[in-house]
């Protein structure tokens, strides 16, 4: 079952992957981060984003642990594993090599 | 690395806390539902409208769970564990389905294993012995035997690491009370059981310095089938005698009961005797084919190297022998594969077989995947639902596939218990041939995994089909409370496989036609005597006994019968048409007196005494009978019509000379008489050239003989008289006295077992289809039920309704018919093999039989849907609408 979402399947990895380059976050966390520095542009759907978070974790590039946040609430909160930061740096490269082919295309005139 | 252990773990705690993972994923879910109405309501939103966004926002929690959970992994195991259980449950609660889909697929399984274990223990069995990857073969110029003096040079030349030999061609008479049975040993060489390390249940084997042949060993082995059958299991069996061929034998061991001998093909002799001069006569002649040669490598030797160092070996004593450069022309394994090549016919004939019961299983199961089909469309609703709230296809189809399985493997098992029950009848089949064979359908790992893959293959043709259509449906219409299709496809999956299974059908029954066809055939035919009032009396004599010339003692014994009340002829001769002992058959260079240069001749051999002809009922066309003046000094000979025709290029027969290139020396043969053509080897064979030489002109003492007596009165009360005067004759003969046809038994084995075992193959394949037939027209007549009712409502006539369900079906049938028959029409050629020269395999009654039995049973199966839809009450099924 597909659901509508304004980001690609890869890049939503790569977004989620850096987001957490910084410091470890639970995934309400994630999706804010990512709103906010995004300036409301990407709207992460939680459809996508948990599957994607899993799917990380399996792979082993985030690793969860359960901390108590400052409400006193249990959280799961995702950390980039050095295999993570591995994936990070190889997403991010093919990333730059895709944006600015992109950006060659788009501003011949 | 640490990567793994912890992808390692994930899945292993995924897989194990199931329930833990879930609840961990669903407080990770609420916690963000938490955050973003916390967020909400510090914008000013009340607390119950904050929630409700989020929820909105959130999406569906159980969707994404299950997307979660399929990033996991393990999914796939733990859905495998949950379907096992899911279709058990499933199945179990339609005892009608698992019963009807179980004991379908049980048949055809159970004719599978059956037919499988057969050939397995008949033609790739490995022998019973120590090691029997190391036993090969040894072939040697002169064909499968070699001579005694041959075996002893190539075991002294110590190439291999041993080197024995058996043979099972001579027989001998046991003594036991007060009458003579005639058994036919396993002769081996004095080293066989050391060589072979054949296991002993009790007792113990000979050595190979106890039985070396000259010491005059008179020791003997005997089969657990023997032991029990014939000496009733005496426990103190170990250590007496037996009577055989007048000397005393004492008994050292008894082989194990599951045994597979060496020879192989299910052969069992009862005894195992080493060979030496009392046995066997001619020991010392330096190119007999006494024993065929079986060598265990040594394990640093392949079969090639073997091969190329016994030869080498041999040309040391090639000088004495020209015969022996290149001695050794093969070293082959012994049991498997290698076997097949030997009895190709009786392969190929199992190979038939297997390819029929395979059929019978495809139909089996296409009438599972019909009764699936049937119950999916009851499930629709269920599935659309599933579908809808998110289970992917490959999810349901997996689930569907392994409620085909569950029903599978409940039918595997069935049918493994039914080859386990048919097993035990088997192995009590007793052939009518003089050396034992055992049938032994062994639960090997062969066995194993055939069914295993029956299991995996009826699961996937029954299962699949149905599972891929009924995951085929659009949710609207699936999830409202009935999807109705007024439109009607003839063939739609369920038809397009009732054709394909009466084509099958068709097939099959073709197959079982020709062969009870070939069956009836083979019995009318004309053998070419009359066995109608003849008794034949198979005599063994002891060795020594049956007359210094060779033919004193048989001589006697016919006259003392010809004596007897109401015989019109008694005659002696080697060998009995269509039985084991046919004669022979000889492929030789001749040369005829009147035409130029050797002429190359195939004839059926027979050595046969005055009057042979008469009390055989064979017309003698020409020139006389063999006479008591017929003896070794001038060289008689009587043809057949067939010999004259192919070979005599139109010279008078008789008085002709022939001499036999191979012995030039020899006086040469005069041809006395012709007599017509009959059948020799098997009653199918097309004619065949005969050339009878004189039994009173025989050099060398027989041992067997026939003795055949014509009388006035029905054959069945000569019989006791016969044996007896036979018995005052020579009381240490073995003596075995039965009417001609019973003798002939034999020559009918082949086609009726084919008649058997194709003829029950067949029934069960073309029963198979009729309940499958039954089942789908059933099933549309069902579905099709309101469209009946609004044509009845509309006026339509029951003749209307009848044809419209009938010609449906006809369809079906008729489409599958036609197919079946093209398939048949080529896939029977090869079948020529097996059937008599008259049968062709485009006999017509084989291709109409069929079809009209098929016709009429599709009408019986097509019968009471049509009628049930007749009595269709328009009003009622309307209402229901």
């Amino acid at each position: 079952m597909s659901r509508p979402s304004d980001l690609v399947q890869g890049t939503l990895d790569l977004l989620i992957l850096k987001t957490l380059a910084v410091e470890p976050r639970h995934g309400w966390g994630i999706a804010k981060r990512i709103r906010q520095m995004s300036g409301d542009v990407l709207q992460v759907t939680q459809g996508s984003l948990y599957p994607a978070l899993h799917r990380l974790e399996q792979h082993g590039w985030l690793k969860a642990t359960w901390v108590s946040t400052d409400g006193g609430r249990d959280a799961k909160v995702y950390a980039l594993t050095a295999a993570g930061r591995k994936q990070l740096a190889a997403e991010l490269e093919s990333w730059q090599r895709l944006s600015s082919a992109i950006q060659l295309v788009v501003s011949e005139s | 690395m640490k990567r793994w252990t912890q992808v390692v773990a994930l899945r292993v705690r995924s897989l194990l806390r199931r329930s833990a993972v879930d609840r961990d994923l669903d407080k990770e879910m609420q916690f963000h539902l938490d955050e973003r109405s916390a967020e909400l309501i510090a914008e000013g939103v009340s607390a119950d409208e904050a929630r409700r966004i989020a929820r909105r926002e959130f999406g569906s929690t159980a969707s994404i769970a299950q997307q979660c959970r399929e990033t996991r992994r393990v999914n796939f195991l733990q859905n495998l564990a949950q379907d096992l259980r899911y279709a058990s449950r499933n199945v179990i609660k339609q005892p009608m389905l698992l019963v009807t889909a179980a004991s379908s697929i049980a048949l055809g399984v159970g004719a599978n294993l059956v037919i499988f274990g057969l050939a397995n223990g008949l033609l790739l069995s490995t022998p019973t012995a120590s090691d029997p990857d190391r036993l090969v073969h040894v072939r040697t110029n002169r064909g499968s035997h070699a001579s005694y003096s041959a075996w002893r040079d190539l075991e002294a030349s110590g190439v291999m690491e041993g080197l024995a030999g058996h043979s099972i061609a001579v027989d001998m008479n046991w003594r036991s009370g007060d009458s003579s049975i005639s058994v036919m040993p396993l002769i081996v060489t004095a080293n066989f059981f050391d060589v072979m390390g054949i296991p002993i249940a009790q007792g113990r084997a000979f050595t190979a310095s106890e039985a070396a042949a000259d010491r005059d060993p008179r020791v003997v082995v005997i089969s657990h089938g023997f032991w029990v059958r014939r000496l009733g299991g005496d426990a103190s069996v170990l250590g007496s005698t037996l009577s055989l061929n007048g000397q005393r034998y004492t008994v050292l061991g008894v082989l194990p009961a599951a045994m597979r001998s060496l020879p192989g093909y299910g052969v069992s002799p009862d005894l195992v005797i080493p060979i030496s001069r009392a046995v066997v006569s001619n020991l010392d002649a330096p190119r007999a084919s006494h024993v065929q040669l079986i060598g265990r490598l040594r394990p640093d030797q392949g079969s090639e190297a073997t091969r190329a160092a016994l030869n080498a070996a041999s040309t040391q004593w090639a000088g004495d022998d020209p015969g022996r450069t290149g001695f050794v022309r093969l070293v082959t394994p012994v049991g498997g594969m290698y076997q097949l090549n030997e009895f190709k016919e009786i392969a190929l004939f199992f190979g038939m077989l297997l390819v029929v019961t395979a059929l019978v299983l495809a139909i089996a199961c296409a009438n599972v995947a019909g009764l699936l089909l049937a119950k999916s469309v009851a499930r629709r609703k269920e599935i659309a639902l599933r579908l809808a709230i998110g289970a992917s296809r490959a999810r349901i189809v997996q689930q569907l596939l392994t409620e085909g399985f569950v029903l599978s493997a409940a039918g595997t098992v069935a049918g493994v218990l039914i080859t386990a029950a048919m097993a035990r009848m088997i192995a009590r089949v007793a052939l009518p041939l003089p050396i034992p064979i055992t049938f032994d359908v062994a639960f090997d790992s062969r066995l194993a995994l055939l069914a295993l893959s029956l299991v995996v293959g009826s699961t996937i043709l029954s299962a699949l089909a149905p599972a891929l259509q009924a995951t085929r449906v659009s949710l609207n219409p699936g999830l409202k409370q009935e999807s109705r299709t007024y439109g009607h496809r003839r063939f739609n999956a369920r038809g397009v496989m009732v054709s394909a299974q009466v084509a099958v059908a068709v097939l099959l029954l073709v197959m079982t036609v020709l062969f009870l066809r070939n069956l009836g055939l083979a019995n009318q035919l004309e053998p070419g005597f009359e066995a109608g009032r003849a008794i034949v009396a198979e005599v063994s004599f002891v060795e020594g006994r049956q007359g210094q010339a060779g033919s004193e003692a048989i001589v006697a014994m016919a006259d003392r019968v010809r004596a007897l009340p109401g015989v019109e002829a008694a005659a002696f001769s080697e060998g009995l048409p269509l039985t084991m002992r046919y004669g022979g058959n000889t492929g030789t260079m001749i040369r005829i007196e009147g035409r130029d240069g050797p002429v190359r001749v195939d004839y059926e051999d027979n050595s046969v005494g005055p009057d042979y002809f008469r009390a055989m009922g064979i017309a003698l066309l020409r020139g006389r009978e063999f006479t008591t003046a017929d003896r070794a000094v001038n060289r008689t000979a009587i043809v057949n019509e067939e010999f004259v025709r192919r070979y005599l290029d139109g010279l008078e027969p008789i008085g002709r000379t022939i001499y036999h290139d191979a012995d030039p020396g020899e006086i040469p043969f005069e041809i006395v008489g012709v007599v017509a053509n009959s059948k020799y080897r098997s009653i199918g064979e097309d004619r065949a050239a005969a050339f009878y030489t004189s039994f009173l002109a025989r050099t060398s003492p027989q041992r067997f003989a026939h003795l055949i007596v014509r009388s006035a009165a029905p054959a069945d009360t000569m019989l006791a008289s016969v044996k007896s005067e036979i018995l005052k004759a020579d009381p240490d003969a073995a003596v075995v006295v039965e009417p001609v046809t019973a003798a002939l038994t034999f020559a009918f084995l082949p086609s009726r077992i084919g008649a058997v075992l194709v003829g029950v193959m067949g029934a069960l394949g073309a029963l198979l289809a009729m309940i499958g037939l039954y089942g789908v027209v059933s099933f549309a007549v069902t579905r099709r039920t309101p469209e009946i009712g609004i044509r009845m409502a509309l006026g339509a006539s029951h003749r209307a309704i009848g044809r419209l369900v009938f010609i449906d079906g006809a369809w079906l049938v008729g489409v599958g018919m036609l197919a079946g028959l093209a398939i048949a029409l080529v896939v029977t050629r090869p079948l020529s093999a097996f059937l008599v020269a008259q049968l062709s395999t485009t006999d017509l009654v084989s291709f109409v039989g069929p079809v009209i039995l098929l016709a009429f049973t599709s009408l019986i199966a097509g019968w009471s849907p049509t009628r049930r839809a007749l009595r269709i009450q328009p009003a009622e099924t309307l209402r229901s609408e």
